[in-house]
Parts: C-alpha cells; sequence; structure tokens
C-alpha cells in the first residue's frame, strides 16, 4: 500500500435534513475510509456536504489538509473547486454526451497539470474502451458504473468520493468492482470516502470503517 | 404552388418577419424561462403574469399598447428616435416586434417546461467534476433543453405566421412593408371574388407551419438522442 | 444561478442593440416610391384602380394601407409620418382633425355611398323600401344579414334607415350581424341569408348578390368618405395625388365602382 498515512478527512458539521439537525464526525487515515450504518442517517448528506452540494449547518470540513468548509472562518469553497472525484449512487452519467465525452468532461475542466491520467489509460484500467463511442443509455449497469468512476479519476481528484458503488451489481459484477476500488487506492494513491451497507465486502475493503 | 410575384412577396416578407421576430427574441425568452424555471425572487409571479398577457389579451389591445409606446411622441419611440434616428412605426421592424411579443409567451412556457425537466442532479454532477455555474450552463443545461428550445422556436414561429391584430393596429397593412401572410389574406377577403387567392395565400401558411414543424421534430431527434421529440 | 441569467440578459441586450440599427432603416420615401396613403378597407378596389392609374400617368404608384378606418385614425394620432388619409366615416376624419394632424384645407368630400338591399343574384325579388314595408314577408323566415350595429358603420347606417322606416322592431330578431359589411356581403352570397343590407358598392363588387332595393337617401345619414393631406406627410406628390383623386377623372373612377361622386 502506497497511500499517504497523513489523516485525510476531517470532518466535523452538523447536517441538516428536513427537520432534523444531525451531527457527523469522519476522522479517516489514509486509504478508503468506511461510512456505514442504517440508511437514513445521513450517509449520502456527508458525502454531499464533502463535495459542496450540502451546506452544513456548522462545523469544518478538511481533506488531505485543505480546508473545503468552515463556518467559523466563512470558508465553503464552490463544489468545482474542491476537486472531488464523486460517483454517485445514481451515476449521473449524461444522458447527451457519448462514454468517451463523459469520461472526459471533468478532464476538460480540469487545469492542465491536474491532468494526470490520459483516456486511454483510464479506459484500459477499467475495461471500457470498446465502449467509448457509445451513448450512457445503451451500457449496462456495470459497464455503466465503471464509466462513472471513470469519469470521476479522469477530472483529476484530490480524493474520490464513492456512494454505495457495489449495490447496483451483482455478486460477480460486485468482486470485480471491490478489486477495482482496491486497485485503484493503491495505483492513485487516493483517499476514498466510500458509503455502502454491505458489511462484510466494506470489512474487506476498508482501512477504517467509521459508524454513523 | 403557383403564386404571383406579388404573393411570393409577401410569403418572403412573412418569413424575414417571422425569422427575425424569432431570432430577436429567443435569448430574451430563454432569460425568462430560466427566470421562471429557476429563480426564487420576489415578483415572480407578477413576472409570470406579464409574460403571458399577450396569450390573453386581444391582439388589438397589444397593438394599440405598442403604438401608443412606440409613436414618435411615445416612451420609447422617442427615445428611439433621439438616439438611434429610427422608428418601428410602418416598418416591417415594427411588424417583427408585434410578432416576436405575441409568440413570446409560447416560446417561453415551452422552453421554461424543458428547463423543468432537466435533472438538476447532472447539473450537480457537473459542478464537481469541475465545471462552474457558467460551463455547467452552456455544457450540461444547454444542451439538455435544446430540444425544448428548438420547440419554443418553432411554436413561436408558427404563431408569428399566424399574428394579424397586432400587426394591423401597430404598423398599418401597406404591402411589401408590412404586409405579412394574414394581412395579405384579410386585404384579399375584403375583395368579392378573390377566393382563389385566399385560398392560395391560406395554402402556403399552412405548408410553411408544417414544414417547420417537421424540421423541428427532425432536428430535435438529431440534437436529442433517444426519447427527445419536440411535439 | 443569478449570474447566469444576468450574463443572458446581456447577451439579450447585445442582439437586440445588434438588430436595431440593421433592421430599422429610417428611410424617408425611397426613391421611386409614392405617396404613403391610409384608406378605408371598403375603398381598396377603387383606390387601387385610382393608384393604378395615376402609376399611368408617369407618377411613383402610391402607396396603399388598407384596415379599418379606426385602426388607421389611432396610427395617424400615433404621429405615424403618412401623407393620406382617407375614412369611410366623417367621425374618425373629425378625430384626426382635432388632433391637430389634418393639413389646413385639405380636408373634402371625396365620394357618398348609398345603402342597399341585396339578395342572392338569382332572386326576382323586388323591394321598396318606405315606411312600412314588407321586409319580414320578403325574408320569410330567413335571416337578414348587416353589419354589427353596435360596431360596424354600414350597420349603424341599416338599423337607423330600418328604424325611420320602422320596421327595425320586426326584424330585429332576424338579423345576423357580421363583424364587417363584406362578410354580411358573402352570407348572402352564399345564400346562407335571403336578404342583406350593404353598401351600394359592395353589391356591385359582388357578382353572387343582386340589388332587390335602394334605402332612401333621406333615411339614414349621408355615408360620406372624407379625404385629407395629414401634417405629417413630406412626399412631393402628396398633394398632387389628393387633387386627382379629387378630380373629374378620379371621380369617374370611383363611380366606376358604385360610389356617387359629383
Amino acid at each position: 500500500m502506497s497511500f499517504d498515512p497523513a489523516p485525510s478527512f476531517d470532518i466535523d458539521v452538523v447536517l441538516a435534513r428536513g427537520q432534523l439537525e444531525f451531527p457527523v464526525r469522519v476522522a479517516g487515515g489514509g486509504g478508503i475510509t468506511a461510512l456505514v450504518g442504517p440508511s437514513g442517517q445521513g450517509k449520502t448528506s456527508t458525502l454531499d456536504a464533502v463535495a459542496g452540494l450540502l451546506r452544513p449547518l456548522s462545523g469544518h470540513i478538511a481533506v488531505g489538509g485543505t480546508v473545503l468548509f468552515d463556518a467559523a472562518r466563512g470558508i465553503d469553497l464552490p463544489p468545482e473547486r474542491r476537486a472531488a472525484g464523486y460517483v454517485f449512487q445514481d451515476l449521473r452519467l449524461f444522458p447527451h454526451l457519448s462514454v468517451a465525452d463523459n469520461l472526459l468532461f471533468g478532464w476538460r475542466q480540469a487545469a492542465p497539470e491536474r491532468r494526470t491520467l490520459a483516456l486511454d489509460e483510464v479506459a484500459g484500467f477499467l475495461d471500457i474502451a470498446p465502449l467509448l463511442a457509445r451513448r450512457p443509455h445503451t451500457l449496462s449497469g456495470g459497464e455503466a458504473q465503471r464509466v462513472a468512476i471513470g469519469r470521476a479519476l479522469l477530472s483529476g481528484p484530490r480524493f474520490l468520493l464513492m456512494d454505495e458503488p457495489l449495490t447496483a451489481l451483482d455478486p460477480a459484477r460486485r468482486e470485480g468492482v471491490i478489486a477495482l476500488i482496491a486497485r485503484i487506492r493503491d495505483a492513485f494513491a487516493l483517499p476514498v470516502l466510500l458509503v455502502s451497507h454491505q458489511q462484510d465486502e466494506v470489512a474487506r475493503l476498508a482501512d477504517a470503517v467509521v459508524e454513523i | 404552388m403557383l403564386l404571383s410575384a406579388q404573393e411570393w412577396g409577401v410569403v418572403a416578407l412573412s418569413a424575414k418577419v417571422s425569422g427575425v421576430a424569432i431570432l430577436g427574441v429567443l435569448p430574451l425568452a430563454f432569460a425568462l424561462a430560466f427566470a421562471l424555471a429557476r429563480g426564487r425572487f420576489r415578483g415572480r409571479v407578477l413576472l409570470d403574469a406579464l409574460v403571458h398577457l399577450p396569450l390573453v389579451l386581444p391582439p388589438v389591445v397589444i397593438g394599440w399598447m405598442l403604438l401608443v409606446a412606440f409613436a414618435p411622441a411615445g416612451p420609447i419611440g422617442a427615445w428611439l428616435w433621439r438616439l438611434f434616428g429610427v422608428t418601428l412605426l410602418f416598418r416591417w421592424t415594427g411588424a417583427a416586434l408585434a410578432a416576436a411579443i405575441m409568440a413570446l409567451p409560447l416560446m417561453v412556457r415551452a422552453i421554461r417546461l424543458s428547463l423543468e425537466a432537466v435533472d438538476p442532479r447532472l447539473e450537480q454532477a457537473a459542478r464537481t467534476l469541475g465545471a462552474g455555474p457558467w460551463a455547467t450552463f452552456w455544457r450540461v443545461t444547454l444542451p439538455l433543453c435544446a430540444p425544448g428550445i428548438v420547440a419554443g422556436a418553432v411554436l413561436g414561429f408558427a404563431r408569428s405566421l399566424g399574428e394579424f391584430g397586432a400587426t394591423i393596429t401597430f404598423v398599418s397593412n401597406i404591402p411589401g412593408e408590412t404586409q405579412t401572410l394574414p394581412l395579405a389574406i384579410y386585404a384579399a377577403l375584403q375583395v368579392p371574388g378573390s377566393d382563389a387567392t385566399v385560398l392560395r395565400l391560406a395554402g402556403v401558411a399552412v405548408l410553411l407551419s408544417v414544414l417547420a414543424l417537421v424540421a423541428s421534430e427532425l432536428l430535435a431527434r438529431r440534437q436529442g438522442g433517444k426519447g427527445a421529440h419536440v411535439l | 444561478m443569478g449570474r447566469v441569467v444576468l450574463r443572458l440578459l446581456a447577451l439579450c441586450c447585445l442582439v437586440a442593440a445588434a438588430l436595431l440599427p440593421a433592421t430599422a432603416p429610417a428611410a424617408e420615401n425611397p426613391a421611386g416610391r409614392g405617396p404613403l396613403v391610409l384608406a378605408a378597407a371598403s375603398l381598396q378596389e377603387s383606390m387601387n384602380a385610382a393608384a393604378d392609374r395615376w402609376a399611368a400617368l408617369g407618377h411613383p404608384r402610391p402607396v396603399l394601407s388598407f384596415a379599418a378606418s379606426s385602426a388607421l385614425a389611432r396610427q395617424i394620432e400615433a404621429h405615424a409620418p403618412a401623407d393620406l388619409f382617407v375614412s369611410a366615416d366623417e367621425d374618425w376624419m373629425d378625430d384626426v382633425a382635432r388632433a391637430g394632424l389634418v393639413a389646413p384645407r385639405t380636408r373634402a368630400r371625396l365620394v357618398t355611398n348609398a345603402l342597399v338591399i341585396v339578395a342572392p343574384a338569382g332572386s326576382t325579388l323586388r323591394l321598396y323600401p318606405a315606411p312600412g314595408f314588407a321586409l319580414m314577408q320578403a325574408l320569410a323566415g330567413g335571416k337578414l344579414a348587416m353589419g354589427d350595429p353596435a360596431a360596424v358603420p354600414a350597420g349603424r347606417y341599416g338599423k337607423a334607415a330600418l328604424e325611420r322606416l320602422g320596421v327595425w322592431n320586426q326584424v330585429q330578431g332576424q338579423v345576423a350581424r357580421a363583424e364587417n359589411v363584406r362578410a354580411a356581403l358573402a352570407l348572402v352570397a352564399h345564400g346562407a341569408a335571403p336578404l342583406g343590407v350593404v353598401y351600394a358598392t359592395d353589391a356591385r363588387a359582388e357578382p353572387g348578390v343582386k340589388v332587390v332595393g335602394v334605402f332612401p337617401a333621406g333615411s339614414h345619414a349621408p355615408i360620406t368618405y372624407p379625404v385629407a393631406r395629414l401634417t405629417s406627410s413630406t412626399h412631393p406628390d402628396a398633394e398632387k395625388f389628393r387633387r386627382f383623386l379629387l378630380s373629374a377623372e378620379g371621380k369617374a373612377i370611383f363611380r366606376r365602382f358604385g360610389f356617387v361622386a359629383h
């Protein structure tokens, strides 16, 4: 394992969902930090808050020493400046773009020095090279999942957020994606915050588990 | 269809008036649709009602309001004359303005519906991928609602081809300048025994509308991929 | 997203600014164009004939705009730049004159019109409109087509005449109110109504109808068409064309279409 052993995710916030307020505290090491717990406890909200899509009521969020949000200091970076590689549970591939244009969407937005990966490289790594000319609606669930992961990787992220990356997959595919996530961690040295309710798989993958 | 040179002139003028009207008003229609679909500001309901006025008021009332506003002594007309030395009265540009205003509500409605159908989760995804609000707008929102924009423009074009009341009230019925298809048909209807002319001109109006609708349907299919339909 | 709206609005302004000078030339009477004449829609055939004759005499053909007198009068009162106004009644010309928009000593009576009863062309009916005449029987249960008395001048004149002759109360339940006099004419020409009240000029223009009776001049106010030059007129031919319309040659053209002109 070649990840940075320095603390990666430093999250201490209060989130609002509807009328409810609930505190979330995550102090991850490097590598993969898994958020587990029953549904409805704000696991996805936590990822949204880290990505900048949901504004916490108070507290602070830092990743790898970079402060993304700090209510006390008035810091709130917009999503596009957080460099989060967010793999959504519902994938959210762009229906009007080909697979290649989906993959390159974030890459084209990124500053040149952050374009550390090339399309060929990622397509080969994820085994999606034959799909590049297709539209998202023609993909199978597993194919779409890998395209979504590729899109996040190519955007030059400083960390990955993965929301239930295994649920939509059949058991065989699931094994493949678990292996893939482990390889991403090792190959790209990216801290990963992963939400899952599949306890056993999480146990095999995660370097740290946080219960919410 | 065999038209006389004069009738061809009417058709060409109609196409020019409607084309300029729609292209000119499209950005405004989009901005209004965007504000109504996404904006959360005070007066939104009022703006909505204002945009729909041309749909509910008799066209002659719109024509009369334009006449009063754009008269050389009117609030807008005086200003246009002083700053640019132009007047819209009795000009084809005035006919285009009338057509644009009458088409506006239909265009705003169509574009607004398509904007509301754009999944905000896709826009969030674009933001996390490094696209700022403006880039997200150009690369996600706009392409996703393009079929709606085309549909709105075509509806507006068809509506403005048929615009009569506001035009004749605002810019009169001047052959070669403001006499569009409906005005030429009206003029022909005033002359007994001109049924053939009326039929030919009406036929052209039908043909133009159908062509526009078919063209937009094809365009939308090509742009939007599967499942994108204008009608 | 507010920023997006603002930028779009800025784009609108740019488009409008780009279109404005490109599409709105304020050209004054482009070469070869005749004076702009605003005329009541009912004068369409006769004014076109007069304009053709004027053009045949070697002048640029006047530009004619036909619409309801009321619409034209409002355009003039908005200071739309036109040369001549020919109204279908005195009221709208009065209105324009009160606004100070008629050039001094240029208002004149161009022609007058008569009010007639028409039937489909094959009819053998003959009516003599006089007090208490047998209009009701002639209708035989059918409709009497005329312009809406509340809004259309021809309908107003027709109602006044029928009232004066004492038959309005009998027939008013059978009046088909048309949106304009030419629509009333079409109802008779196409057999939808056995009889109609229209102008003599309308009856002359429509081969599908024939005149079966003429209202005496005293049964309604005179039906007159005034012409005037407008103060906004700048075309050098405007006054010459106005005089041509009022000349013996001009009036002969209008008589050809059924108008009365002395």
